[in-house]
């Protein structure tokens, strides 16, 4: 039969980032999808030959809007690692709190935007309405809607007093309950069913082969997840990843719909254990210049990212990357497209939730 | 709550004809920053001792110094906001408003090339500054308490 190529971004109307695939079909089958990146490639990684390590977690900041925070925070990790610095108890505590409401945050904005994919503006509103709400929180505690620049080599610049951190956990509820309505919606429809039930499967021996991460992976049934590992005090507060079997888009989208009532549970648990009171430290010092090499792991809301991160003691790293979470989802990705339906590849390309500015960097 | 019809987003659509609109009608209403939001960088020419720290730690070089000149400049689009100068700043002459950056725009750069969103402060001279001290110590001795 004759084949077609139709390319399929770097514009499109279902995805905001210069995403770029070719996609090889016969009729209106595809048979297969050829990536291409680097449309906004920005180089922050070499910035370290000019920016100094102090001032490098403002720039890494900056490589997604979305996950800001946890950039910021695994940057920091890494070099806190290399310099052996000791984080005080309470700042570790509030790392993974503002980590846990920026997944929140992510899967909101997601869930929100799949919906727009799929044709349901309504829902779209309805999540962002709720997002909108994290981002207070986040400006009201860090100063920031998006970038929020409270992570510091050593510790936080911030704290949240311990009322206002009962007030987040208040509202968080609240924004469950509102959440839950929104949920039933997601799973109930029949419109929603029918685009997203078996489309796109990953089996788990599949996932397993080309190593999706994250909530993808999840989805398929491998029970993966970094804070598995127990590091950032997740190995003190009760923590299950959320699983699904089907492997289907949906599946994916109900994987993320429950790690938001996850992530507020986890939220209740560590404002219940973190240390309590006024004026407690939240920073150490780093001292001198680092020296070494280190890899940090940390679960973003699309999977595991990875920092390495050398340092030959001066104030300039000789070399940082951030293997992204996105980056690792491509090949299951070009899996699933190769011999779905033409309609079903902006459906597919969604729910592995692709940040190409994370990818490209 | 699952309802016979199939209408998930019914309850809600029913809620949405009583209540308010979830936006706001942005030029006209504006939402207050919360407080501690970074916003604009102020600077205190009076305090301002011209030792350049800030400068040399913002990570997007937007605050230049001149100490020769006691000239203190910050480039509004140049910053990002990190709160860094406000936090070395010994004399404490720089602080966070709330408020929100100015949009800046092309009718700002004008014949002279105007650079949009360039603020610049002259400090006075210290032997000037130091003589007006005086005469305003001397001045407040002087007055009758009241």
């Amino acid at each position: 039969m004759k084949r077609t190529i139709v390319p399929f971004g770097p514009q499109h109307p279902v995805l905001a980032e210069p995403l770029v695939l070719d996609l090889v079909l016969e009729d209106e089958k595809v048979i297969d999808a050829i990536p291409t990146i680097g449309y906004i490639h920005r180089g922050l990684e070499a910035m370290v030959d000019r920016v100094e390590y102090t001032e490098m977690g403002f720039v890494v900041e900056r490589i997604c809007g979305i996950c800001s925070f946890m950039h910021g925070m695994g940057y920091c990790l890494a070099l806190e690692s290399i310099m052996s610095v000791e984080v005080p108890d309470r700042a570790r505590w509030l790392r993974i709190i503002w980590a846990e409401i920026s997944r929140i945050q992510s899967h909101l904005l997601w869930l929100g935007l799949g919906a727009d994919a799929f044709g349901f503006e309504n829902l779209f509103m309805h999540c962002w309405r709720m997002r909108e709400e994290i981002l207070d929180i986040f400006e009201k505690t860090t100063g920031g809607r998006i970038i929020h620049s409270v992570n510091r080599i050593g510790g936080v610049k911030r704290d949240i007093s311990d009322s206002e951190l009962i007030a987040i956990v208040a509202r968080l509820d609240g924004l469950g309950k509102a959440f839950e309505a929104t949920a039933r919606v997601f799973a109930n429809d029949p419109s929603i069913r029918h685009r997203m039930s078996g489309v796109g499967v990953l089996s788990m021996a599949d996932a397993r082969a080309v190593d999706a991460v994250g909530p993808m992976a999840r989805a398929s049934g491998v029970r993966m997840d970094t804070r598995l590992a127990g590091q950032n005090l997740y190995d003190q507060i009760e923590f299950e990843p959320v699983l699904e079997t089907a492997g289907d888009c949906l599946a994916r989208v109900v994987v993320r719909m429950r790690e938001v009532r996850q992530s507020i549970d986890l939220i209740h648990q560590m404002v219940d254990k973190m240390p309590k009171g006024e004026g407690l430290p939240l920073e150490n010092k780093p001292r001198g210049n680092p020296s070494g090499e280190t890899f940090t792991r940390l679960e973003q809301p699309r999977g595991e990212v990875v920092y390495y991160v050398k340092a030959n003691g001066t104030k300039y790293l000789e070399r940082f990357r951030a293997r992204t979470p996105t980056f690792a989802n491509i090949p299951a990705m070009i899996k699933l497209v190769k011999g779905c339906d033409l309609a079903d590849v902006p459906n597919i390309i969604l729910t592995i939730d692709p940040c190409i500015s994370c990818t490209e960097r | 709550m699952s309802n016979p019809f199939r209408l998930p987003m019914a309850p809600r659509a029913i809620r949405n004809l009583f209540s308010k609109p979830a936006t706001r009608r942005y030029p006209y209403e504006i939402r207050p920053r919360f407080d501690g939001a970074r916003g604009t960088i102020k600077f205190d020419v009076d305090t301002c001792n011209y030792c350049t720290l800030c400068a040399k730690r913002c990570p997007a070089a937007a605050i230049t110094v001149s100490r020769e000149d006691r000239t203190w400049a910050i480039e509004h689009l140049t910053c990002i906001g990190c709160n860094v100068c406000v936090e070395v700043c010994a004399k404490k002459s720089l602080a966070m408003s709330t408020e929100a950056k100015h949009v800046h725009t092309h009718a700002e750069v004008g014949p002279q090339g105007q650079r949009p969103g360039h603020e610049e402060w002259h400090g006075a001279d210290p032997a000037i500054a130091a003589a007006a001290a005086k005469a305003a110590a001397e001045l407040s001795i002087d007055a009758p308490s009241s």
